[in-house]
């Protein structure tokens, strides 16, 4: 490198002190007033937090719906990426294009797509209606399906693409060679495609996990205040309890589940090693 | 000396511009219609008192942070809230008693507004009313009650409890289940068994609009000052005049403790309670006037919550009843409905 290590953190000094100063420093104060008290230093704002039914509801129903995210969109993910990278060079650019165009799109509009689309008047249930499968039409906005299918379309361009640059460093000859050595298609994708793609898993996991843990339009839209997620509760206590105490405990606690999923992924990705 | 009376007049003008400008009124009001507010009253006002005003926007809970926050030294010289949020800031000692004699137009309010929360700490500057909306087509609304009747179900969304509409439904539906006034503990279980029955508990009346726009909803109790948004509806939208009469609030204006603007701020609030600016403000069908002498046609009245006889048939909460009721309120929707 043309570098040497003084000029590379001289380099490096301004962006780290930026986030330093404007990141860390008020991220710290913030997540620090969820530890104290008039008397000191305390997890009375964890106990209390916990120990309310809706708290343990909410924060249950954010683990299950992140997971179910999170797992659907890698079972998709896998299905679209394999597609993707068989595609020739020309084919591959323009399905690849379209599965990073929504990103391209503000998430109150794709949200909003979703409300046209399941709606009582919408093209799912007069479908439902039309099919003759229920007389009238059937509630599916405000429920967790909505908040499930808007997190999951919201999230899955991140999984694929993840998946989709981890799988073309798959070298060419192994998926064929497994095959010609008698693997049936599940055996080559437990024993071959996953382990060489787990990197590209892990960020991919991580990245739809955190997403849907910490969207914030989605749920309070598809959702509202009858399927509470964690960050429609933080929204909530600030803006209408003026509670800063909750809200600091329910930001640490989505950090916490963050970093303990992109551990939990890592370690099992090394575990099959 | 040709140039020299046009430069002293320049230099007159500019001074007056300059003192002009030194006289700021930052004043905290609610977010809506404020195009509506700065042709009717915020621009007039300007013009009459040679000063700026300072708008500060936001929902109840920011503004109202923003005021305990700064109360050493204030930073809102004058706010507009509702009349239980008037009387919390009130306890907690953030704002003063205020000084009727310097308000003119003060006599002209309905007896109710004068002194809403009690030792003269507000002076109320519009009332509205909350009833259910409806669509005529598809059912008839005639007790609050029907809101949790099975003909209703799944077709109903309910004011979210931390709102201001939250409450005012309470009470109705209390009245509609024979209840004791102001324990709402039953009605709240009540809707809990019924939660399943019910849409959404919305928030804002621009989300409830939304939601009977798109024939999610077709019954929601909201306040009157939202009724603009589904009278222009192609859907056939009506008010109902349920059998326990319709609920009622008033917003009120407050004065900063030691803000030292007051001469200023008791100006704009006398002005807002004029009879003209009341007339123009109810005309714009921005808010209904709290002033008697306000004349409107009748097409505007049918629009607004307008005239002693309907100000005095409202069923109007009580604001301490609110303040001491609303957290334990709260904690049993949470558990009961939120679940």
């Amino acid at each position: 490198m043309f570098l040497n290590t003084r000029e590379g953190l001289a380099l490096a000094l301004p962006a780290a002190f930026f986030s330093l100063l404007l990141f860390l420093v008020p991220v710290g104060i913030l997540l620090s007033e969820a530890f104290q008290s008039d008397t000191g230093w305390t997890l009375s704002g964890y106990t209390d937090f916990f120990a309310k039914p809706l708290n343990q509801v909410v924060f249950f129903r954010t683990l299950k719906l992140g997971v179910l995210v999170a797992g659907t969109a890698a079972v998709i993910g896998y299905a679209a990426a394999f597609c993707i990278v068989n595609l020739g060079p020309t084919a591959r650019g323009r399905v690849f294009g379209l599965v990073v165009l929504p990103l391209m799109i503000s998430p109150v509009a794709r949200t909003y797509a979703w409300i046209v689309i399941l709606g009582r008047t919408g093209i799912v249930n007069d479908a439902i209606v039309g099919l003759g499968l229920s007389e009238t039409p059937i509630r599916l906005l405000f429920t967790e399906t909505a908040v499930f299918l808007g997190l999951l379309q919201l999230f899955m361009p991140l999984m694929i693409i993840s998946l989709v640059s981890a799988m073309e460093n798959i070298p060419r000859d192994v998926i064929p060679a497994a095959r010609v050595l008698g693997a049936s298609w599940l055996q080559v994708f437990v024993r071959v495609i996953l382990p060489l793609t787990k990197e590209g898993l892990v960020i991919g996991g991580t990245l739809v996990f955190t997403g849907a843990l910490t969207a914030y339009i989605t749920p309070a839209i598809l959702g509202g205040s009858k399927v509470l997620m964690l960050e429609t509760l933080l929204y909530q206590r600030v803006n209408v309890a003026n509670d800063f105490v909750s809200a600091s405990v329910i930001a640490m606690i989505l950090m916490v589940m963050s970093f303990s999923a992109n551990l939990l992924l890592k370690r099992i990705a090394s575990a099959r090693r | 000396m040709k140039l020299t009376l046009p430069i002293a007049v320049a230099l007159c003008a500019l001074t007056g511009t300059a003192m002009a400008a030194d006289k700021t009124l930052t004043i905290s009001v609610y977010s809506f219609a404020q195009d509506a507010y700065k042709k009717a009253l915020y621009d007039p006002f300007e013009e009459i008192c040679g000063c700026d005003l300072v708008i500060e926007t936001g929902n109840s809970v920011e503004r109202m942070a923003k005021i305990e926050a700064n109360a050493d030294d204030p930073v809102i010289d004058m706010a507009v809230i509702s009349s239980h949020d008037a009387l919390s800031l009130a306890r907690k000692g953030l704002i003063a008693p205020l000084d009727t004699s310097k308000l003119s137009s003060f006599d002209r309010l309905y007896p109710a507004a004068q002194d809403p929360i009690g030792n003269n700490m507000a002076v109320g500057y519009t009332f509205y009313a909350s009833s259910i909306v409806y669509r005529k087509d598809l059912v008839e609304i005639e007790s609050w009650g029907d809101l949790l009747d099975k003909k209703l179900a799944g077709n109903v969304a309910l004011p979210n409890i931390t709102g201001t509409q939250g409450p005012l439904t309470l009470m109705m539906l209390d009245k509609a289940m024979g209840g004791k006034p102001d324990d709402f503990g039953p009605v709240i279980s009540e809707i809990g068994k019924k939660a399943d029955d019910i849409v959404t508990f919305y928030s804002r009346s621009s989300e409830l609009a939304q939601l009977m726009n798109q024939e999610e909803v077709i019954a929601a109790p909201v306040g009157r000052f939202a009724w603009s948004r589904f009278k222009g509806s192609p859907l056939p939208f009506a008010w109902a005049n349920p059998a326990e009469g319709q609920a009622g609030g008033m917003n009120v204006m407050i004065m900063t403790k030691g803000n030292g603007n007051e001469e200023l701020a008791y100006k704009l609030m006398d002005y807002w309670i004029s009879t003209e600016v009341q007339t123009r403000i109810a005309e714009a069908l921005i808010d209904s006037p709290a002033n008697m002498d306000v004349k409107v046609s009748q097409e505007v009245a049918d629009n607004l919550t307008y005239g002693a006889e309907l100000i005095e048939s409202l069923n109007i909460l009580d604001p301490a009843t609110i303040i001491d009721n609303r957290e334990a309120w709260v904690e049993q929707w949470n558990a009961d409905v939120i679940k």
